[in-house]
C-alpha cells in the first residue's frame, strides 16, 4: 500500500515538473470571462494575443460551474478580462485556484471591461434578495449593445498596452479599423430598426436594457418574475394578460433560458419568439462581435415585422 | 446773558467740529472705495479661479466621458487613470519587488468604483438548521447522527463571514461561527477560520496562514452549510471527528503551469485535532499534502482525482498515518441549477499506533499496537428538471462503509435524501438514514444501545449576503 502510494505521488511530481515545450510565437496571452469580451480583445489585439474564453457562448455567465480547467486557463494568463458589475463575481474563484499573481485584483494584467461606462438599472432605493437576484450594482448586460463597443475596447486598449507597451500603437489601429467597422454596421442596424423605434418587447431574462435603449425599443416586461427565481402562475397569467392587451409581438428568448416557457406564453397571446445570440457563439454561426449584433437586429426585426 | 453765552459757546463748537465731520466722512467715503475695489479685484480673483476650476472640470470629463446608453462613444482612448499608474508603477513585472512589499500601499485604490460608505471587503451570513428524529435507545446511548443532539431540532451552523482583498498581494478570510454542540449547552460564536492568503509568490504557488479548514480530501474543505448532503460522511467523522480536520498552520499550493490542471499541496500545523491529531505542537507538527488534477471529459462532464496524506502524533505521542484518495465525476449541462447528475466518493486508510493493555497476562501490560483501518462512501445525485417548478427538486443517495479507527469494529449506512431549493440562496433536505454497527462498543452510553439506528433528517440552509462561488 505504501509503495503503491509512494510512486503515485512520485509520477505526479514527476508531472508537475514537465515542462511543455515553449510556443511558436510569443503572444499575449487573454483570457476573457465571456465570449463577447473574447471576440472585442481578438479585434483589438489581432494576431499579437491568443484568447480564451471562461464561458461558453451559449452559457449562463451568471452561474458557471467553477472547473479547474478553467483554473487551467488563467494559470496562463498575462490578462483577465472580466465583465465586472457582478456578472462574472465566480471568475474571482477561478483567479484564487489559478496561483497567478499577474491577474489577481489589482494587478496590472486585471481589466474591468466596465470601467468608465454609464451603467443602467442602478437600484437607487435599498435592494434585497426579496427582488431575486438583483445586481446591485447595475444592470450586467452591456455588451450585448454595440454602442458600448468602443468604451469597451477602450478598458481592453488599456489593459493590452500595460502588459505589451511596445504594441500600443498596433493594438490602437485594430481598434479604430475595428470601430470604424462598427460605425458602418451601426449605421446600416440604426436604419433598419427605425421604423419599430417605441415597439414593445417581452424578454425572457432582463438582459437586453441597454441593446433596446439604443435603439428605441421598450421592454415591456419579462417572463421571469424576478431574477434568477421562476415565474409563479400568477405573473405568467398577468403577462398573458398584459402581451394581448398591448398586442406585444416578441418574446426575446437566450438559448440557456426557458425556451419552452417562452413559447407556451407565445402559444396563449399569438406573439412570436426570437432566439437571440445572449453572446458571441451562443447561435451556431456567430462567431464574431458584429456577427452577433447583425444576427440579433435581423432576429428582430423579422418578429417585429 | 448765561444763556447766549452757552447758546454762542455751542454754535462755536458746532462751527468747529463741522470741517472735522466733514473730513471724516471723506475719509470714510475713500475707505469704503478702496474696499470696493478690493472687493472688485477679490471678484475677479475668485471668478477667474472657479473658471479655471470649471475648465479643469471639462477638460477632465472630456478625457474621461462616461458613455450613455443612446449615444456612440468617441472612439478616442482614455487616458490611464490615477490607479492604472498606480498599479503599473507599483507592479511593473506582474509581481511585486522588494520595494514595493515596503512601499506603504493604497488599498482604497482598487475600490474607487465603490461609492461612498460602502465596505472595502465582503460579509455575509448562513444559517444551516437540523432536524432528526431517531429511536429512544439510539437518543439514550448518544449514537445517533448528531450525537448528544438526537431528537431535537438546533442551529448546528451559523456563520460569519468576512473576506476580500487586504491589498494587492494578499487575501483575508474570517469565518465565525456558532451552534448547538451538546443538549442544554449554551450556544457561543467562536473564531472557526482566520486566513491571510499570499497570493503574488513566484513559480505559480501561494500560501495560505491561520486557522483553517484543511485540504484534505474531497468533503473536509467544504463547510457544513455546503455538503452535499446533509451530515459529513462517517468515515471521516470517526477519523477526524465531527468537525473534520481544522487546524491552526501553513499551506502552500504549486499550480505547474501545465496543459492540464494539477495541484500539489503541502502543509505544516500545530494538531490540534483531538480525535486523529492531538499533540498540539509544531516540534510534532501534523504535516500534509495533497495531489489534484482534473479532466474535462466533453463539454459538459468533468472528472476530478484526488490523494491526500496527513501524518502526525495523537495526543498520546504516538504516530498516526491517514492517506485518501478521493474522485468525482459531474455532469452538468447548461441551465441546470445543480449538476443534472455527481457522483463521488472517497477512501480513508489510517495507520495508528494506540496503546493496549495486555490484561491476559499476570500483570497487565501496555503495549503500543499498530491499527491499519479503512472507510469509505459513495454518493450520487440528480437533477432530473431543467426547468419549471420541479427543476428546484434533486435526489441524493449516500452509502457509507467505514472500520472504527481504534476499537474493532465497523458500521455502515444508507441515506436517501431530497433537496429542494426555491432559490440560490434557500435550501431544505429530508433524508432517511438506517446505520447498523457491528459492536455496540462506543455506542452504549446510559446503558442504551445504537447497534441499529433509523432516522429521520431535515435540514434547512440559508444565505444572506455575500458567499463566494463554490469550486467543483
Amino acid at each position: 500500500m505504501r509503495t503503491t502510494i509512494r510512486v503515485l505521488m512520485l509520477a505526479a511530481l514527476a508531472a508537475g515538473l514537465w515542462c511543455p515545450p515553449a510556443r511558436a510565437a510569443e503572444k499575449i496571452r487573454v483570457v476573457a470571462t465571456t465570449t463577447d469580451l473574447k471576440a472585442l480583445t481578438e479585434a483589438v489585439g489581432g494576431d499579437l494575443v491568443e484568447v480564451d474564453a471562461l464561458a461558453r457562448g451559449n452559457q449562463n455567465a451568471h452561474d458557471l460551474e467553477i472547473r479547474p480547467s478553467l483554473m487551467v486557463k488563467v494559470r496562463r494568463a498575462d490578462l483577465l478580462i472580466m465583465n465586472g458589475l457582478e456578472l462574472d463575481g465566480w471568475a474571482e474563484v477561478v483567479v484564487q485556484g489559478a496561483n497567478n499573481p499577474r491577474v489577481i485584483p489589482g494587478a496590472p494584467g486585471r481589466v474591468d471591461a466596465s470601467e468608465g461606462i454609464l451603467v443602467l438599472e442602478v437600484p437607487h432605493s435599498r435592494v434585497d434578495r426579496s427582488m431575486g437576484d438583483v445586481h446591485p450594482v447595475g444592470n450586467p448586460h452591456y455588451t450585448v449593445d454595440p454602442g458600448m463597443a468602443p468604451a469597451i475596447t477602450a478598458n481592453i486598449l488599456q489593459g493590452l498596452a500595460r502588459i505589451a507597451p511596445q504594441h500600443r500603437a498596433a493594438f490602437e489601429r485594430n481598434r479604430q479599423d475595428f470601430l470604424r467597422r462598427l460605425d458602418q454596421a451601426m449605421a446600416r442596424w440604426s436604419a433598419i430598426l427605425a421604423p419599430f423605434k417605441g415597439a414593445k418587447v417581452i424578454v425572457d431574462h432582463n438582459m437586453w436594457p441597454y441593446f433596446l435603449t439604443r435603439f428605441g425599443l421598450v421592454q415591456a416586461g419579462s417572463v421571469e418574475e424576478r431574477p434568477g427565481i421562476p415565474p409563479t402562475p400568477g405573473h405568467l397569467t398577468k403577462l398573458i394578460a398584459q402581451i394581448r392587451e398591448e398586442r406585444i409581438k416578441v418574446i426575446l428568448t437566450v438559448p440557456w433560458g426557458d425556451r419552452q416557457l417562452a413559447e407556451r406564453v407565445a402559444q396563449e397571446t399569438g406573439a412570436r419568439t426570437v432566439l437571440v445570440a445572449s453572446a458571441v457563439g451562443a447561435v451556431k454561426g456567430i462567431d464574431t462581435y458584429l456577427d452577433a449584433i447583425d444576427y440579433n437586429v435581423k432576429a428582430l426585426v423579422q418578429g417585429l415585422q | 446773558m448765561r444763556a447766549w453765552l452757552g447758546v454762542s459757546c455751542l454754535a462755536g463748537m458746532l462751527l468747529v467740529a463741522a470741517p472735522a465731520a466733514a473730513q471724516d466722512a471723506e475719509a470714510l467715503r475713500k475707505e469704503l472705495e478702496q474696499m470696493r475695489k478690493q472687493f472688485e479685484s477679490m471678484k475677479e480673483g475668485y471668478e477667474k479661479a472657479i473658471n479655471n476650476l470649471g475648465d479643469r472640470i471639462q477638460s477632465l470629463e472630456s478625457k474621461q466621458q462616461p458613455v450613455a446608453a443612446p449615444a456612440m462613444t468617441p472612439a478616442t482612448v482614455p487616458a490611464v487613470s490615477g490607479r492604472d499608474q498606480m498599479l503599473t508603477q507599483a507592479q511593473p513585472g506582474g509581481q511585486p519587488t522588494l520595494m514595493d512589499l515596503a512601499r506603504p500601499r493604497e488599498p482604497f485604490a482598487l475600490y474607487e468604483r465603490r461609492g461612498a460608505g460602502q465596505l472595502l471587503f465582503d460579509m455575509g451570513v448562513t444559517g444551516d438548521f437540523i432536524g432528526n428524529l431517531t429511536q429512544r435507545n439510539v437518543q439514550k446511548a448518544n449514537g445517533g447522527t448528531f450525537s448528544g443532539r438526537e431528537n431535537r431540532f438546533f442551529p448546528r451552523e451559523i456563520e460569519i463571514n468576512l473576506f476580500g482583498q487586504i491589498d494587492p498581494y494578499a487575501r483575508a478570510e474570517v469565518r465565525f461561527e456558532a451552534g448547538e454542540e451538546a443538549r442544554g449547552e449554551d450556544i457561543t460564536m467562536k473564531l472557526a477560520e482566520a486566513t491571510i492568503n499570499l497570493m503574488t509568490l513566484p513559480f505559480g504557488t501561494q500560501l495560505k496562514m491561520g486557522q483553517m479548514r484543511n485540504r484534505f480530501g474531497l468533503t473536509n474543505v467544504i463547510h457544513e452549510h455546503d455538503l452535499p448532503f446533509i451530515d459529513r460522511p462517517n468515515v471521516l467523522v470517526r477519523f477526524l471527528g465531527e468537525e473534520g480536520l481544522k487546524e491552526k498552520g501553513f499551506e502552500a499550493t504549486w499550480v505547474p503551469a501545465l496543459p492540464f490542471f494539477l495541484e500539489f499541496l503541502g502543509g505544516v500545523f500545530n494538531g490540534d485535532n483531538e480525535t486523529a491529531f492531538g499533540r498540539g505542537s509544531l516540534k510534532y507538527p501534523l504535516v500534509t499534502g495533497r495531489v489534484r488534477t482534473f479532466f474535462d471529459l466533453d463539454e459538459w462532464g468533468a472528472f476530478q482525482l484526488g490523494a491526500s496524506i496527513a501524518n502526525g502524533q495523537t495526543p498520546e505521542q504516538l504516530n498516526n498515518q491517514l492517506i485518501g484518495f478521493d474522485a468525482k465525476y459531474k455532469y452538468r449541462p447548461d441551465g441546470w441549477q445543480h449538476a443534472l447528475f455527481t457522483v463521488a466518493g472517497e477512501y480513508l486508510y489510517a495507520i495508528r499506533q494506540v496503546n493496549v493493555v495486555d490484561s491476559a497476562a499476570d500483570t497487565p501490560i501496555e503495549q503500543t499496537r499498530t491499527r491499519e483501518r479503512n472507510g469509505w462512501y459513495v454518493y450520487g445525485e440528480v437533477q432530473p428538471f431543467r426547468f419549471g417548478s420541479l427543476s428546484t427538486f434533486s435526489l441524493g443517495f449516500r452509502y457509507d462503509w467505514t472500520q472504527f479507527p481504534i476499537n474493532p469494529g465497523r458500521e455502515w449506512a444508507v441515506q436517501p435524501y431530497l433537496s429542494y431549493m426555491p432559490s440560490e440562496f434557500l435550501r431544505f433536505r429530508l433524508g432517511y438514514r438506517h446505520t447498523e454497527r457491528s459492536h455496540r462498543d462506543g455506542f452504549t452510553d446510559n446503558g442504551g444501545s445504537a447497534r441499529t439506528v433509523d432516522e429521520i433528517l431535515a435540514q434547512a440552509t440559508f444565505i444572506l449576503g455575500a458567499h463566494p462561488a463554490h469550486p467543483f
